[in-house]
């Protein structure tokens, strides 16, 4: 049940998915993997948003180059880890809703453990290798992982349903060389929105969501695209050889 | 065959019928950088594509 204050406070969007809808929201237990650019769009939205539970994860500390666009994060908290100051940003933002806040390293060892109670996965990572992890362990817990990447001016994001529609290894058979890539505030604010966008109509059961399509932002020249895919039948993490 | 190339430009290319990482091999795209849809579709480097078909190559991000 939502309280008096809850719905005042969601009452805008109670307008598009009705009380019903934001319960469904207050219900939902979110993993955020990362507390950078996209975790800070990403998570900043959930939070306001009344997503119920939010377990954020990063195991870095706030530098003065992180902070043209991770605003989870302050001036104040440069050295700090990452998780310290989205905790207080979240909790800052939204007391309603429950804010888990980790350094940790993602890992294959303690995945498991990170994501015990969660219901979906929101990709906020810098790297494939860890993308690749997050991917496997939504297929086996059979979760949605929503995905988004940024480089400069451009980004892309798509949902992956596990057992419905491509996984991220039908889509990126191959991690691409790992480089330190330009990053605009803005280009993450895109993209984690559209991430948030998705799970909201995921969890509200509304609308039409990103399954096997891949969406593409060039922000330089003001464009979006989209590119069909659908599963791999020899991919190697979701064809039925492996499932 | 009608590629789109990651900088938004258009080639003709006269290959009959190629596989996919033969022709960024001689576009000289690095396959590790990009994905290509045929006609509209993702598809995996080891298909091939007919003079018919359309390609596109986009470069995609990883970042965060």
């Amino acid at each position: 049940m939502l309280s008096e204050a809850e719905k005042k406070r969601y009452s805008r969007q109670i307008r598009l998915f009705g009380e019903d809808g934001q319960e469904k929201l207050k219900r939902t237990s979110v993993f955020i993997a990362g507390a950078g650019g996209l975790g800070s769009a990403v998570s900043i939205y959930m939070a306001a948003g009344g997503f119920g539970k939010i377990r954020i994860v990063d195991c870095d500390s706030v530098e003065l180059s992180n902070l043209n666009r991770q605003i989870l994060h302050a001036n104040a908290d440069v050295g700090r880890p990452k998780a310290k100051s989205a905790f207080e940003t979240l909790t800052g933002i939204n007391p309603e809703i429950e804010v888990e806040a980790l350094v940790e390293t993602i890992s294959q060892d303690n995945i498991d453990q990170l994501l015990q109670g969660c219901d979906l996965i929101m990709d906020a990572m810098d790297n494939f290798p860890i993308r690749y992890l997050l991917n496997r362990t939504a297929l086996r817990r059979k979760i949605p992982l929503f995905h988004g990447a940024i480089s400069g001016y451009q980004g892309q994001a798509t949902t992956i349903i596990p057992g419905k529609t491509a996984c991220l290894s039908c889509i990126f058979p191959r991690a691409p060389p790992a480089t330190i890539f330009p990053a605009l505030g803005s280009t993450c604010g895109v993209i984690g929105s559209i991430q948030v966008t998705e799970a909201v109509k995921y969890v509200t059961e509304a609308g039409m969501l990103l399954e096997n399509r891949l969406l593409l932002w060039d922000g330089l020249n003001g464009c979006l695209d989209e590119m069909a895919c659908e599963r791999n039948s020899a991919c190697r993490e979701c064809s039925d050889s492996v499932y | 065959m009608l590629i789109a190339l990651p900088d938004g430009s258009r080639r003709e290319i006269a290959e009959k019928c190629a596989r996919i990482d033969d022709i960024l091999k001689q576009l000289g795209i690095n396959p590790e950088e990009v994905i290509v849809a045929k006609n509209g579709r993702i598809v995996p480097e080891e298909e091939t594509a007919g003079s018919n078909d359309e390609l596109k190559i986009v470069r995609f991000v990883h970042g965060g």
